[in-house]
């Protein structure tokens, strides 16, 4: 296929591939710093990102091995992308920046947050994605997962508060106040197009944002596999959203939602009260619970949040039961790098 | 002409139908399961996929060079090495590959034993 009037953009400048050459070798050439490997489609280490509108353009081929939601959100591998029609291109790290407000904080447990932000004009996304938000009055920026459906009116996240949080304190009091995000990234999605296939969703902590957004965004397609999700703690004063769930749970008869503490069980004067009346609520590790009630896992589509070390095992774990490698979205919430907390 | 060792395991769908169940194996084993702890399984799939087009003397692009640097800092001795081999071999005999076949993979595999080993 001839190359004539096929462009590549990326970072602000354009290219022109020669005929039969790949993306990557036409962005090396150019002396443009990318990633590489195996330079066959292989090792995803050189995987960029098409933007709209020219995600329609991008070849199969360059999409193979991805998965379904980076299809959809238009990841390819550059070194096996032999371009057939112009391509926009970034690098996926790279996401769109946006000033929003904060509408309302509401403390809903002991040590989190849900905060409303306004949704700024032209930001799209998927259940279960993340966002990176910065303050304007400092250089602070922290990951939180969208626990909102794209149909909400509002963006919600829940916030960890950390003792001293930079972002988490100051988010604390911060109703009306402006900031700015950047994303939406990851890849934490329900995935359209499979209405019976079970899911399985296991979290900690504030994982249980992305979760509840994977579940409503289930709900909302009319999805008919089972659903499974499992909200961890250390103890029961770490759970938190148990009436949403709950409400979930009556309005999804294909829904069973549990917590889990790794330490319990609540005795009277523990917050919040009452949990079992309301939820299934267990005692003991998450992955021991979760994978003696779930040991084949070969059809399931799996989505873990929450602490890196217990999304490694729970990943690990599911992969030996079975599960698909491209059906497993984790999104481990990474502590900040600096020592700011 | 004779096929290539590649083309009579079948090619790609092979190494496809054989990529899980290796890296499974090679997860569980507890000579070597320690050394992916900390490394993400998705890449790891991928690497593990590329080392078996590779031992099923399909294309790649792997060198001499790759293998000595990718495997360096890791202490591996020849009972890891072993290991690996052993799992490759149960891979392909659960996969009802020929026996003479399965001795020409593990012959291939096990001509980078030097340099996994970096000596």
């Amino acid at each position: 296929m001839s190359s004539e009037g096929i462009f590549i953009r990326f970072e602000g400048a354009t290219y022109r591939p020669n005929a039969g050459e790949s993306v990557l070798d036409c962005l090396l050439r150019h002396g443009v710093a990318l990633e590489s490997h195996c330079r066959s489609g292989v090792c995803q280490s050189c995987k960029l990102r098409a933007r709209e509108p020219s995600r329609k353009d991008v070849p199969a081929r360059a999409q193979s091995g991805l998965r379904e939601s980076e299809r959809r959100g238009g990841a390819l591998l550059a070194c096996v992308c032999f371009p057939t029609a112009s391509l926009e291109l970034e690098r996926t790290e790279s996401a769109p920046r946006y000033t929003t407000r904060v509408v309302s904080v509401e403390q809903v447990g002991r040590a989190v947050l849900r905060v409303e932000l306004e949704r700024p004009e032209g930001f799209e996304y998927q259940a279960g994605q993340f966002i990176q938000l910065e303050r304007l009055d400092e250089p602070v920026m922290r990951p939180y997962s969208l626990a909102s459906l794209p149909s909400d009116p509002t963006l919600v996240l829940h916030v960890a508060v950390l003792p001293n949080g930079r972002m988490s304190g100051w988010l604390a009091g911060a109703a009306g106040r402006s900031l700015a995000f950047r994303g939406p990234l990851g890849e934490c999605c329900y995935v359209e197009g499979e209405p019976e296939r079970p899911l399985l969703l296991a979290g900690t902590g504030t994982g249980l944002a992305p979760l509840l957004g994977v579940a409503r965004a289930a709900e909302r397609a009319g999805h008919r596999g089972p659903v499974a999700l499992f909200h961890g703690a250390r103890d029961p004063s770490g759970l938190y959203g148990v009436d949403e769930l709950a409400a979930l749970r009556r309005r999804m008869p294909n829904l069973r939602a549990a917590c889990v503490v790794l330490e319990g069980p609540p005795s009277a004067g523990d917050e919040p009260r009452g949990i079992g009346e309301r939820c299934e609520l267990w005692v003991g590790a998450l992955d021991r619970i979760l994978f003696s009630e779930y040991s084949k896992l070969d059809d399931y589509r799996l989505f873990f949040c929450g602490s890196p070390e217990l999304v490694a095992l729970l990943k690990k774990r599911a992969y030996l039961a079975g599960a698909s490698l491209s059906r497993i979205h984790s999104d481990p919430f990474l502590p900040p790098v600096t020592k700011d907390a | 002409m004779s096929q290539s060792l590649y083309e009579r395991l079948g090619g790609e769908a092979a190494v496809d139908a054989a990529v899980d169940l290796f890296y499974r194996k090679v997860l569980s084993d507890s000579r070597i399961s320690h050394f992916f702890d900390s490394i993400d399984m998705d890449r790891q799939r991928a690497k593990q996929k590329a080392f078996l087009t590779y031992a099923f003397g399909g294309p790649n692009n792997y060198t001499a060079r790759d293998m000595r640097s990718a495997h360096a800092s890791m202490k591996l001795d020849d009972s890891h090495f072993d290991a690996v081999i052993e799992n490759l071999g149960s891979t392909l005999r659960e996969l009802n590959v020929a026996e003479p076949l399965i001795a020409e993979v593990l012959g291939v595999a096990n001509s980078v034993r030097t340099e996994v080993l970096n000596r």
